[in-house]
């Protein structure tokens, strides 16, 4: 497994930029909503955007000054903008799945095994459709998407 | 004809007189290098699962007595790339000794910290479980790809407070002071060295790189990078004196920077006034040389100081 989740860096990544109060709000409010993940867990940290992605950085004073750097990144790649929908790294809730509510899908070893092996798979379950943190054996996997009769994996 | 390869008796023949129990060192460099991994406590705080689930793998795990979680594992020849709980973050497999130069600089949540030499980033991913993820880390390595291993031990680990940087480390831009600065220097390696079968030396070479000209450069520019009062760590793997007192040495005579007594919770000696004839600080008996043989890790040197104006 070692080494195989690397992605190439950009030599040319510029900061992100530090996100405004609302767009945080709706970012908890995704994070609470779906996940049952308190807010109050993410009040030391920042959240940085690019592009298509929200990166969760340490609240710091020194951000302005740092930003005199030239960085290949900031922070832990936290959330995808995907068609319009938040989804959650598998990175993300591996760190912070633990403090979850619901949205959590416990699966068998044998299942697990054959989702990883297919990517997806036939399921059905009582969750709302959407992304879904992936749990076997009370550890925490990483992210899948729970459809309509079907499961699909995001891990790595 | 081939030239016949050193052995290794003959190359630490020129530490016989530093390295403490010389024979049982030479002893120790037949042994393959122990095998350990720090516990993510990030993720997990109690270690039982971690250790049931590598239990079931076929590795014994054992607690090490006096360094929080760090655990030793046998067989040491398998590997902990390919478990479970590498997968999942739940560890960082690392040699026991890389640990000290973290235990040296004392990292506190609020710090603004640069590892200089930073990847693959055990360093850096211990100083930021340390301070729960709440210093702000500027982990920099002069090369992309090896940035690239350290970011993917990032995401591994799950850690949010650290910035990475690809500068050469002897030009680091002086625009941002620290707090606390850690050079891990590249160096010969000399405390990673084994005997293989037939007693000759198996080492990587590192080419006829000047290293101590380039440790020379990181740890003045590390120096440069502090604020008024900052925290210095130099460390090293190695046992030349070339590649460490004459290094920290250096230091003192450029620029005004006091050594630092610090604890460390392996045993170690104390650096050398003295090589080669050649006479260094008295204060360098505050560094710390640790032997591999007496600590069942790779051999380590580290410094800690302070700049002073």
């Amino acid at each position: 497994m070692k080494g195989k989740n690397r992605k190439k860096l950009d030599p040319q990544a510029t900061w992100p930029r530090l996100i405004p109060e609302e767009e945080r709000e709706e970012i908890l409010r995704y994070l609470e909503n779906r996940f049952g993940i308190p807010p109050e867990i993410f009040n030391s940290y920042e959240f940085l955007a690019t592009a298509k992605n929200y990166w969760l950085f340490v609240r710091t004073p020194h951000l302005r000054t740092l930003e005199k750097l030239r960085i290949q990144t900031a922070g832990l790649l936290f959330l995808r903008k995907v068609s319009g929908y938040l989804k959650p790294t598998t990175a993300t809730l591996q760190r912070f799945g633990v403090y979850a509510r619901r949205g959590i899908l416990d699966l068998d070893r044998y299942t697990l095994d054959r989702l990883r092996l297919e990517k997806k798979i036939p399921f059905t379950c009582s969750l709302e459709p959407g992304y879904v943190i992936l749990r076997c054996e009370g550890k925490i996997w990483g992210c899948g998407l729970y459809l309509p009769e079907k499961l699909i994996s995001y891990l790595p | 004809m081939a030239e016949t390869p050193e052995t290794a008796d003959q190359y630490f023949e020129r530490y016989r007189e530093i390295i403490p129990d010389y024979p049982a060192f030479l002893e120790a460099l037949s042994q393959p290098l122990p095998l350990y991994f720090r516990l993510n406590t990030l993720k997990v705080r109690d270690p039982s699962p971690v250790v049931e689930g590598l239990s079931r793998q076929g590795f014994r795990v054992e607690p090490v007595p006096r360094v929080p979680w760090f655990f030793r594992v046998e067989p040491r020849e398998f590997s902990l790339g390919n478990t479970e709980e590498y997968y999942l973050g739940l560890i960082y497999p690392m040699t026991l000794s890389s640990s000290l130069p973290v235990y040296a600089l004392e990292p506190r949540p609020g710090e603004l910290i640069l590892d200089l030499c930073a990847a693959p980033g055990s360093k850096t991913t211990q100083i930021a479980q340390h301070t729960e993820d709440q210093a702000v880390i500027v982990a920099n390595d002069r090369r992309l790809d090896r940035i690239t291993a350290l970011v993917a031990n990032l995401r591994r680990l799950g850690i949010a407070c650290v910035i990475t940087t690809v500068y050469r480390g002897e030009q680091y831009p002086l625009e941002v002071s620290f707090d606390k600065v850690l050079v891990d220097a590249p160096c010969s390696g000399e405390g990673r060295y084994r005997k293989g079968y037939e007693g000759e030396l198996l080492f990587q070479k590192e080419g006829r790189t000047n290293l101590s000209g380039i440790q020379k450069g990181l740890i003045v520019r590390a120096y440069d990078l502090l604020k008024p009062g900052g925290i210095l760590v130099y460390s090293t793997c190695t046992i030349n004196p070339e590649e460490n007192e004459a290094v920290v040495d250096y230091l003192l005579r450029k620029r005004q920077a006091e050594l630092l007594d610090w604890e460390a919770p392996l045993p170690s000696h104390p650096g050398l006034t003295e090589w080669a004839g050649r006479p260094f600080h008295p204060h360098l008996v505050k560094a710390k040389r640790f032997y591999a043989h007496e600590i069942e890790a790779v051999g380590f040197f580290v410094a800690k100081l302070r700049r002073v104006a």
